[in-house]
C-alpha cells in the first residue's frame, strides 16, 4: 500500500465535499428558455406515492369485455411488471373482480416535466400481444385498421425472453437497432416447421404488435434454433421499450381509462418536511455524540457518514450514470437508515477498537493500523449479510428481466407470478446502495482521513484517539 | 506462516470483570415465551388489523366543492364502517373537479344499503359541500396476498442463505448451529416488532413489510459482530470453554453493543417524537415497531444468539461424549 501523507485527508475531504454537494445542489444550465440538468439534485428525487401524492388511474376492459377473475389477476400482474419497465419502482395496483376494474396509483408531481403520465397510463392499457403471421396484411377494414393475416406462427405466450440489440446491417453496412428473441420449446418448433415450409417461398412472416406491423421478412432458411430477431426502423429507445412489452407479456384483453385523477399522499401532505426534520435532528445528534465519544475518530467518522447520507440520495436520484435512480419511498428510507445505521456501527466498533489498542500500549500508528484491520473482519461479514439480503430481495421483487429475477424467479419463486413490487425493491436498492458506500466510505475513507491526520503534529496526542495521556 | 505467530503472541486483554452471560438461560427462554403469550393475548384480544391490500375493502369516490377536513371525513366514516380508514384528496385530470377518495377494509364488499348510509352521514356531517358519490369499488385483496406469500418466502430463504453464509464464515467454531442460532434471535427479533403493532392496534401494511425488512438486516449485522469477536478470541485461546470466550467476546464488545444502539434507537426515537408533534400519525406505524425490534435486536446479539449456540453446542459435545 502507497504511504498515506498529510494530503492524503484534504483530497478524500475534497472528493467527499464535491460528491455531497453535486449531489444535493445538482448542476443546472439554463441556455435560453431550455433548462437542462447534468447533474441530478435533491430537487430531482421521485418521491412515492405515500410521501408526494400521485396520480390514480381507473382502468376498465374495453368494448363491455367481460373479464374472468384469473384474467383480472394475470392482467393485474401485467401491469405491475409494465409500470417497474417504465422505470416506476413505487406503485399501488388494486382489482376489483366484480365490476372488472384495475386501479392503479403511481407517483407524479404537477409540473414535472420529464415525465408523461398520460403517455404512460396509454401504454399501460394497451394489449400489447405481439404476432408472428404468415403473410401480410390484406387491406384494410372498414376504420381503416389493416386486416391481420389469419395464420399465427407464434404469439408472445411462445417467447421466453426479448433484448434491444444492435446489428450490423448486411447491405448498408450500418449498425441498426434490433430485438432478439429467444423462443420457449413450444415456440421454436412452431417456428421451425413454418421456416422450413416457407423457405424459398415469397410469402414472408410478418411482425405485429398488436394492429401495427413491426417488419415482414422473407425467409432464407429454415430456423431451428429458437432465435428470431425483430428488424424494423427501431432508435435505441423504441427497441428497448418493444423488448420490456413483450417481456412484460400482454394484456389479456383491451383496456381503457375509467378515470384519471391525482391523489394526495398516503402518509398526509408535508409528511416529507415532517421526515426532513427528524432526519436532520437524527443526525445531528449522531454527529455529537460520535465526536464527544470518539472525538478525532468520531469527527472523522462524521464526515465519512454525511459521505454516505449523501452517496444514497446520489444513487436515489440517478447522480451515477450507469444506474437508474429509483424512487424515494418510506421503505426505500428505512433501507437507508438501516445502511447508515450500519455505517456508525462501522465506525463504533472501529472506535473502540482503537481505544482498546492503545490502552494496551500500542503506538498511534500501529494502534489504528492494527484497529482498522481487526475491526473489518467484523464489518465485512455484517455488510455481506445484506448484500445478500438486498440483492434476494431486488431479484424476487425487480423487473423481471433483469439478471437477479430471472434465476430466482425460475427457481425459488417459481410458484409466483413474476411481478415485480416497488415497495420491497426500493428497500433493497437503497440498501444495497448505502452498504456499498458504507464499504466506501465508513471503512475506506475514514481510514484514509484518520490515518492521514495522525500524522498532523497537532493530531499526535493520545488523547484525541481515546487513548490515556503519556 | 509469520503473520499467524504474531496474532498468537498478542495477549489477549481481559477486562476487570467478565459477566457471566451464559447463565441466564432461564431468563432468555422466558422472555422468548413472554413474548409469545403477549402476541398471542394480542391477536386473541385485537387480532391483525390487515390494510386493504392484504385484506380486500372497498375505495369509494365523492366529488365534493369547497373545503373539507379530511380527518373528519374520516371520523364520520369510521363511525359508520367501523375500520380502518384512509381518507385521501383528489382532483379529476378529467373534468378538474375536487375528490375525496376514502377506502376501508371490509369482510364483504360493501352492500347498497351500507353504501347509502355512509353517503347520508357524509352530506349530513358537510352540507355544505354538495359530496356526491362518484365511483365505487370492491379491492380484491389477492394480488395482495400473493405479495405477502412471496415476502415471507423471500424472508425464509434469505435467512437460509444467511445460514449458510455463517456456517462457512465461522466453520472453525461450529458453524451451522452459530446460523442457527441467528436465525432464532431473529425471529425474537421480528415476533416483537409484530407484537409491538399488534397491541398498539396498528395496520398491518406495506410500512410494516419494511419494518420487518429492516429489522432482518439490523439483527443478522448485530449478531456478527458479536460472533467475530468469539471467533477471533477463539483463535487465541483456543483452549477455553466456550462459555467463557462467549462470556468475554460479549464482555468485550459490550460498550459498542450498547453505543451503537443508543444511535439507532435514538433515530427511531427522534422520528416517533418528530411525528407526534407534526401529527403525521401514519408513520407511527413504521417508527414504533422498528424501534421495539432495534431495541430487541440489541438484546438478542448479546444474549439469544450466543446463549443458544452455546447451549446446542453444549448438547452436542454431551450426546458425543456418550457415543
Amino acid at each position: 500500500m502507497k504511504k498515506i501523507g498529510k494530503s492524503t485527508f484534504f483530497i478524500v475531504f475534497a472528493l467527499i465535499a464535491l460528491l455531497s454537494f453535486s449531489s444535493i445542489v445538482g448542476l443546472d444550465y439554463q441556455f435560453g428558455d431550455v433548462p437542462k440538468t447534468y447533474i441530478k439534485g435533491v430537487d430531482d428525487i421521485r418521491l412515492g406515492i405515500d410521501i408526494k401524492g400521485g396520480v390514480d388511474v381507473t382502468f376498465a376492459p374495453a368494448d363491455d369485455y367481460d373479464a374472468k377473475e384469473n384474467q383480472l389477476d394475470s392482467a393485474t400482474a401485467v401491469i405491475k411488471t409494465r409500470l417497474s419497465s417504465l422505470g416506476i419502482t413505487d406503485s399501488e395496483v388494486y382489482s376489483d373482480t366484480k365490476s372488472d376494474r384495475i386501479i392503479v396509483r403511481f407517483p407524479w408531481q404537477a409540473g414535472e416535466t420529464d415525465f408523461d403520465p398520460e403517455a404512460a397510463v396509454k401504454e399501460l392499457g394497451e394489449t400489447a400481444e405481439l404476432t408472428f403471421r404468415e403473410g401480410t396484411s390484406t387491406g384494410e377494414d372498414e376504420n381503416g385498421e389493416p386486416i391481420l393475416p389469419e395464420t399465427i406462427v407464434i404469439s408472445g405466450a411462445d417467447i421466453d425472453s426479448a433484448s434491444p440489440m444492435t446489428q450490423q446491417d448486411e447491405t448498408t453496412k450500418e449498425i441498426e437497432y434490433v430485438v432478439s428473441l429467444k423462443l420457449k420449446d413450444t415456440g421454436t418448433e412452431k417456428f421451425a416447421e413454418a421456416t422450413a415450409r416457407l423457405a424459398g417461398s415469397d410469402t414472408p412472416i410478418s411482425i405485429w404488435m398488436d394492429n401495427t406491423m413491426l417488419s415482414a421478412p422473407t425467409v432464407n432458411n429454415a430456423i431451428t434454433d429458437g432465435k428470431a430477431i425483430i428488424t424494423g426502423n427501431f432508435t435505441a429507445d423504441s427497441a428497448k421499450k418493444l423488448a420490456d412489452q413483450i417481456n412484460s407479456g400482454a394484456l389479456p384483453f383491451k383496456m381503457e381509462t375509467k378515470s384519471f385523477k391525482t391523489i394526495s399522499p398516503t402518509m398526509g401532505e408535508g409528511s416529507l418536511d415532517a421526515i426532513i426534520l427528524a432526519a436532520a435532528i437524527a443526525f445531528i445528534f449522531i454527529a455529537v455524540y460520535m465526536i464527544f465519544l470518539y472525538r478525532l475518530p468520531g469527527a472523522v467518522a462524521v464526515i465519512a457518514l454525511a459521505g454516505q447520507v449523501t452517496g444514497s440520495i446520489a444513487f436515489v436520484t440517478g447522480w451515477f450514470g450507469f444506474m437508474n435512480g429509483s424512487t424515494l419511498t418510506i421503505p426505500g428510507i428505512a433501507g437507508m437508515i438501516l445502511a447508515v445505521g450500519m455505517g456508525v456501527d462501522a465506525n463504533i466498533i472501529t472506535g473502540e477498537r482503537l481505544k482498546e489498542e492503545l490502552r494496551a500500549g500500542k503506538s498511534l500508528d500501529s494502534g489504528i493500523k492494527t484497529a482498522y484491520k481487526k475491526a473489518f473482519s467484523a464489518i465485512l461479514d455484517g455488510n455481506v449479510t445484506n448484500v445478500l439480503i438486498a440483492i434476494i430481495l431486488m431479484g424476487a421483487f425487480g423487473v423481471p428481466s433483469s439478471f437477479f429475477s430471472k434465476i430466482l424467479n425460475k427457481t425459488i419463486f417459481f410458484m409466483f407470478g413474476a411481478t415485480a413490487e416497488g415497495v420491497v425493491y426500493s428497500f433493497g436498492f437503497t440498501l444495497l446502495a448505502g452498504v456499498i458506500l458504507n464499504f466506501v466510505m465508513g471503512v475506506f475513507a475514514a481510514r484514509l482521513m484518520l490515518t492521514s491526520l495522525s500524522k498532523f503534529k497537532c493530531f499526535r496526542n493520545r488523547k484525541l484517539y481515546g487513548g490515556d495521556a503519556e | 506462516m509469520s503473520k499467524k505467530k504474531k496474532t498468537q503472541a498478542e495477549a489477549v486483554a481481559v477486562p476487570s470483570k467478565i459477566y457471566d452471560f451464559c447463565s441466564k438461560k432461564k431468563m432468555i427462554l422466558g422472555i422468548f415465551i413472554g413474548v409469545i403469550v403477549v402476541l398471542l393475548v394480542g391477536l386473541i384480544a385485537r387480532g391483525v388489523n390487515f390494510a386493504i391490500e392484504f385484506k380486500g375493502g372497498t375505495m369509494l369516490t365523492y366529488s365534493y366543492s369547497g373545503d373539507v377536513d379530511t380527518n373528519a371525513v374520516k371520523d364520520t366514516v369510521k363511525g359508520v364502517v367501523n375500520s380502518n380508514v384512509n381518507v385521501r384528496r383528489g382532483e379529476s385530470l378529467d373534468d378538474g373537479g375536487n375528490q375525496l377518495i376514502i377506502s376501508f377494509t371490509s369482510n364483504e364488499g360493501l352492500t347498497v344499503d351500507r353504501q347509502t348510509e355512509l353517503t347520508n352521514a357524509l352530506r349530513t356531517a358537510f352540507p355544505d359541500n354538495a359530496i356526491e358519490l362518484y365511483d365505487s369499488n370492491d379491492v380484491n385483496p389477492s394480488s395482495g396476498r400473493e405479495f405477502l406469500l412471496k415476502c415471507m418466502v423471500a424472508v425464509i430463504f434469505a435467512a437460509v442463505v444467511i445460514i449458510i453464509y455463517i456456517a462457512f464464515r465461522f466453520r472453525n467454531i461450529g458453524g451451522w448451529l452459530a446460523g442457527l442460532s441467528s436465525v432464532v434471535a431473529l425471529l425474537h427479533d421480528v415476533l416483537v416488532a409484530i407484537t409491538t403493532s399488534v397491541i398498539l392496534g396498528f395496520e398491518f401494511n406495506s410500512n410494516t413489510v419494511a419494518v420487518i425488512l429492516t429489522i432482518l438486516g439490523y439483527s443478522i449485522n448485530n449478531t456478527i459482530v458479536i460472533y467475530d469477536r468469539i471467533r477471533e478470541n477463539h483463535a487465541l485461546m483456543p483452549k477455553a470453554e466456550l462459555h467463557e470466550v462467549i462470556n468475554l467476546s460479549n464482555t468485550q464488545s459490550l460498550k459498542r453493543s450498547i453505543r451503537t444502539s443508543i444511535t439507532t434507537v435514538s433515530t427511531m426515537f427522534i422520528i416517533t417524537v418528530v411525528v407526534l408533534v407534526t401529527g403525521y400519525d401514519s408513520l407511527l406505524t413504521f417508527s414504533v415497531p422498528l424501534m421495539m425490534g432495534l431495541i430487541s435486536g440489541t438484546y438478542t446479539s448479546i444474549f439469544v444468539a450466543p446463549v443458544t449456540w452455546q447451549w446446542w453446542m453444549g448438547k452436542k459435545s454431551a450426546k458425543a461424549k456418550k457415543a
